[in-house]
């Protein structure tokens, strides 16, 4: 009997031991406003310790501690901690996502005249971050657009001089796949990157600039707080054409390109292609894999209506699940300081002794010169590019409408022999679906 | 439930011959087998139960948390039965889970018939073949992904082209990435199938073998007649388990094709993932998430009814 006793007592206390063990694996409570701020960041890797440095600065100058965390999956996470009703403090992310989050109630406003330095970014770019209900939400961090990349030694190797045109352009992606630009004897190399999946809209992504440079367009803003349908349109079907004619031509294009994301298109650092329209952030991470003198920025190659590129841009937004809107306002002036711009825009080690990608692509804080930080010429290609770049509608939750435009082209690009008027009729009639659904079709 | 007997055994020492248990003891003895459940049962309830409670909660709201979640009765329902690329999708993950599933399985019952055996190279042979199940499903769709990359230098092609077949796009094709995705399900799902069927085979009566041969029957024969009726309810487990597994695919999917191209490998999964994640409708992927369950329960049971009367039979 007693061994039997002993038995359950000790039964029972493991028992109570694992309840007691899943009850305290519980997150603490966020509210703690002796706790140092909560900040995320969406970046894996190299691009972490430039943001750890910049919060090392901050500490050193104001003694405030910052609990920094690089999320890579930051909207997932965000959303799952939505949930359970809290938030980081502050989270730096895509300018895109404003609408979304100040549509799901996320955001704290931000009033510019308690950001010290506010003066330093321009209007145009506070603007910019204008929520639908004329209040602005998150604080201006960075700026970009797509600009083309280009392997110099490759071009200069088979003498092809800067493309200035699409055709230019389609040539020399042609001529990198046939003529060896490597000189390796192989039939190894293919002209352009593209991450063509439909996955988080990246083929969309890639492909706005060529939308933009035919004079394209997705969506009107009629200004009233109505959108509407522009994406029927010839303009958007010339770039379609123009990019199907890319996917169709062998070797153009990195075979495979149309199932891949931006984190699958790696060639460019493996020197297996040559041409990538993307953001000026994999700049020093191009520069260590093949080597700086070797990698050059072309202005947009011109398409029928000139070369304005796509832009894009990271905000410092204030979450709502906590107050403390003092500290946050303090960190926010920190970060668009000439200081922290600067550190962002640097090249860094990390642990791992991998180049860092620089956090702050365009400065915002309009006392920093790009050129001048960085030494590198090359930075003055992507602030010429931004200057003549439009973004997607920031103040709508556009996520949807980029969802459904990238599935469509996905679809259209996945094949040579589909049907592009078809195509192009059917995205433009789901947009419209969607503003009616949101209740903003003009 | 092999639990009660395990304690009537260790229990045995306290009962002083064959006296008459009290009810206090015998309270006991039914208490004890749950305590040592509880740290299942609490894993099952935190991770299990309570988010899937959670979800069907949630699949009847506008799920705002930071504005106030709204009612919205069955709209989420209505919403992913409207749509288009849903219903689409139902199409694809039918196909993927029929030729998952029977491909599986077929395949791990001739693993199973190749590995059955206690020789020291089967134990290590049967090790490697089950490796698939260890190995991270994301790792093993992007090994797949290299191995399929469409141009003539991927590995695929170059041993296609040895054959003389012209170089295959394989999960780039909208017409055949969705059954690359079949095959890596297959390659992936047959040797955890394997252990099961092998476990049957293991069980079958020796003795049936013996009489068999002793009667001349030919291997077709004895595979038809002994093997496969033995193996009732192990195929049973294995169509239940596949069937399941292969309806609610998304790993595979989502790391080999994203879904594409063109959308033609969007199973259900995929579809409620983008949903929920991409597009921050959490109410209407928790209904299309109920719905998948409504489907799984319905189809487990009638598997169930459908083998225990082939058993009665």
């Amino acid at each position: 009997m007693a061994t039997s006793a002993r038995r359950k007592a000790a039964a029972g206390l493991l028992a109570a031991g694992m309840l007691f063990s899943v009850v305290a694996c519980s997150p603490a409570p966020q509210d703690d406003a002796n706790a140092p701020l909560e900040v995320w960041a969406r970046v894996s890797g190299g691009a972490a310790a430039a943001y750890e440095r910049i919060f090392a600065e901050y500490t050193a100058q104001t003694g405030v501690e910052i609990d920094f965390t690089a999320v890579p999956e930051l909207d997932t996470q965000i959303q799952a901690l939505a949930q359970q009703k809290k938030l980081p403090d502050v989270w730096i992310n895509d300018a895109g996502s404003l609408g979304n989050y100040v549509a799901q109630g996320f955001l704290l406003p931000v009033d510019p005249a308690n950001i010290d330095g506010a003066e330093n970014i321009p209007q145009s770019t506070w603007d910019e971050n204008l929520g639908i209900d004329g209040e602005i939400y998150g604080v201006p961090f960075s700026r970009q657009a797509v600009v083309t990349f280009v392997r110099k030694d490759w071009r200069e190797n088979l003498g092809y001089d800067v493309p200035k045109t699409w055709d230019e352009l389609h040539e020399l992606a042609v001529a990198f796949a046939e003529e060896d630009p490597d000189g390796n004897g192989k039939d190894d190399t293919y002209g352009m990157i593209v991450p063509g999946s439909a996955q988080s809209g990246y083929i969309y992504r890639w492909m706005n600039p060529y939308i933009l440079q035919a004079g394209g367009d997705a969506l009107t803003n009629n200004d009233d707080g109505t959108f509407s349908v522009a994406f029927d349109s010839a303009e958007v079907r010339e770039a379609a054409e123009w990019v199907q004619q890319q996917f169709c031509t062998e070797g153009a294009i990195v075979p495979g390109s149309i199932g891949m994301t931006t984190a699958d298109s790696s060639f460019f650092e493996t020197g297996e292609a040559g041409i990538y329209a993307t953001g000026i952030y994999n700049l020093n991470t191009f520069d260590n894999a093949v080597g700086a003198e070797n990698v050059e920025i072309i202005p947009m190659p011109e398409g029928p209506a000139g070369s304005t590129s796509w832009a894009e841009g990271e905000d410092i937004y204030f979450g709502a699940a906590s107050d403390r809107m003092a500290e946050k306002e303090q960190l926010a002036s920190f970060l668009i300081s000439e200081t922290a711009q600067r550190i962002g825009m640097e090249a860094g080690v990390d642990v791992d002794g991998a180049i860092t990608q620089a956090v702050v692509r365009i400065p915002v804080n309009q006392n920093v010169d790009a050129v001048a930080v960085t030494g590198d010429e090359r930075y003055q290609v992507a602030v010429d590019a931004y200057a003549d770049a439009v973004p997607f509608p920031w103040s709508i939750n556009f996520l949807p409408y980029r969802q459904i435009i990238a599935d469509g082209l996905n679809a259209m690009m996945s094949s040579c022999g589909s049907d592009i008027d078809a195509g192009i009729t059917q995205i433009a009639s789901d947009l419209q679906a969607q503003l009616e659904t949101d209740g903003i079709a003009g | 439930m092999t639990a009660p007997s395990t304690i009537d055994i260790v229990t045995a020492g306290g009962r002083r011959g064959g006296r008459r248990i009290p009810a206090s003891v015998s309270f006991r003895r039914q208490l004890i087998p749950w305590l040592f459940l509880v740290p299942g049962l609490v894993l099952a309830i935190v991770f299990k139960f309570v988010p899937m409670f959670d979800g069907i909660r949630m699949s009847f709201l506008k799920v705002q948390p930071f504005l106030g979640d709204e009612f919205v009765g069955w709209d989420n329902y209505a919403t992913v039965l409207g749509d288009k690329r849903f219903i689409e999708s139902i199409g694809n993950t039918v196909t993927i889970a029929v030729f998952q599933t029977v491909g599986a399985v077929v395949v791990a019952f001739l693993l199973a018939l190749l590995m059955e055996g206690s020789a020291r190279w089967l134990r290590w042979t049967r090790t490697a073949v089950f490796l698939p199940v260890v190995t991270a499903l994301a790792i093993i769709g992007e090994v797949w992904r290299i191995l399929l990359f469409p141009s003539e230098a991927g590995f695929a092609n170059r041993v296609i082209g040895f054959f003389g077949i012209p170089p295959q796009d394989f999960l780039s094709d909208p017409n055949q990435a969705i059954w690359w995705v079949v095959v890596v399900g297959i390659w992936t799902a047959a040797p955890y199938n394997m252990i099961i069927l092998l476990a049957g085979l293991v069980g079958i009566d020796r003795t049936l073998y013996e009489a068999s041969a002793m009667d001349g029957v030919s291997t077709w024969q004895r595979l038809r007649h002994i093997v496969i009726p033995s193996m009732r309810s192990s195929f049973a487990v294995v169509l239940t388990l596949a069937a399941i597994r292969a309806l609610r695919v998304f790993t595979e999917v989502y790391v080999l094709t994203g879904g594409g191209p063109a959308g033609s490998t969007e199973v259900w999964m995929t579809r409620t993932f983008s949903l929920g994640f991409d597009q921050y409708k959490l109410g209407v992927a928790s209904a299309a998430s109920v719905i998948l369950l409504v489907v799984t329960l319905v189809l487990t049971i009638g598997v169930q009814w459908i083998t225990r009367r082939k058993g009665n039979n």
